[in-house]
């Protein structure tokens, strides 16, 4: 039975179906790194976006959200993962560019739920988390030294989607419906404001500049609270084919 | 740049020299230890600049400042 406010499971939904793609972006790149460490840290991470999913999944159902449907019996526009990670164009430093955003995105909107039954699940996808932050950083700051201009290029353009999936500035203390209801313990603003710090620190001292970045991403007006994004993109119909794997069926053990 | 990566199982254990890892930052080199040498829940993982690492020799002699043809 939902005892959530409807935004609270719109909320999670997002959080649950970016991890969703994460976790297939990671997969699908984790043979493409520059190093077999870099591979095997991005197979590990799919791995752990996976198991991610399946304990949010859990939380929805509880939510009433249709089983099936969580795990991809829908449309592709009844996806509401960032939209950073829609596709992935260009090389492995356009993709570090894009999934980091998102997953950093993705954490922060998390690790902001104040419920105490989802304590213990948080602290643990905490603990995956920080090691896939980390080497997102890692990695963004050895990728400003050697390709500045596709970093800088990628992320005037997925921060301003990662803000989207955040929420916008007008959700401060004052305006932000979680915070008001008691599901999640800081503002929307706070958490872009956290943000945004975080990139702008990152790369304060190095070939890229964040200087074109929208960092006001996005308008209120425009905003899909559903879908937290501007934009009508979404996954594209064959890759939702591939996470469903509705053809692997006819291979499982029954 | 070569890490060599150090860890222990238990508060307690001796620290113990488990492989290596070769990374362009010292952030990158803890992670690529974290995913490369996951097979344990460690106590204790580190990463240490080979380059850091200086070999004490205790068979080394002292080199003769005078040779005894001088």
């Amino acid at each position: 039975m939902s005892d959530w406010p409807d935004q609270a499971i719109d909320y999670v939904q997002a959080i649950h179906d970016t991890k969703l793609v994460l976790g297939f972006r990671y997969g699908q790149w984790s043979l493409a790194g520059p190093t077999l460490e870099d591979d095997i840290g991005g197979s590990s991470a799919a791995q752990e976006e996976i198991g991610h999913v399946r304990q949010l999944a859990n939380e929805l159902e509880a939510q009433d959200r249709d089983d099936d449907w969580l795990k991809g019996q829908r449309d592709p526009d009844e996806f509401a993962n960032a939209a950073s990670i829609d596709q992935i164009d260009g090389e492995w430093p356009s993709y570090i560019a894009s999934i980091a955003p998102a997953d950093r995105a993705a954490w922060y909107l998390l690790d902001a739920i104040d419920q105490d039954g989802l304590d213990g699940l948080i602290t643990k996808m905490g603990e995956d988390e920080y090691f896939h932050l980390e080497y997102h950083d890692a990695r963004l700051e050895t990728l400003a030294d050697e390709d500045p201009e596709t970093i800088q290029q990628t992320l005037e353009e997925t921060l301003p989607q990662a803000l989207a999936f955040i929420g916008p500035a007008a959700y401060d203390d004052a305006e932000d419906p979680l915070l008001e209801a008691g599901f999640t313990d800081r503002s929307i603003a706070d958490i872009r404001e956290s943000f945004i710090e975080h990139y702008q620190d990152l790369f304060a001292d190095t070939a890229v500049s964040l200087a074109a970045v929208d960092w006001d991403a996005p308008a209120s007006e425009e905003w899909d609270e559903t879908r937290r994004r501007v934009d009508s993109g979404s996954i594209s119909e064959t890759e939702l084919k591939q996470i469903r794997g509705e053809e692997n069926e006819q291979f499982a053990l029954h | 740049m070569k890490y060599e990566v150090f860890a222990r199982l238990n508060a307690g254990d001796q620290t113990t020299y488990i492989g290596n890892v070769t990374a362009q930052s010292d952030k990158l080199a803890q992670m690529y230890a974290h995913n490369t040498f996951d097979e344990e829940d460690w106590d204790y993982l580190a990463v240490v600049r080979a380059n850091d690492v200086h070999e004490v020799n205790p068979d080394a002699q002292p080199t003769p400042e005078v040779t005894p043809n001088e």
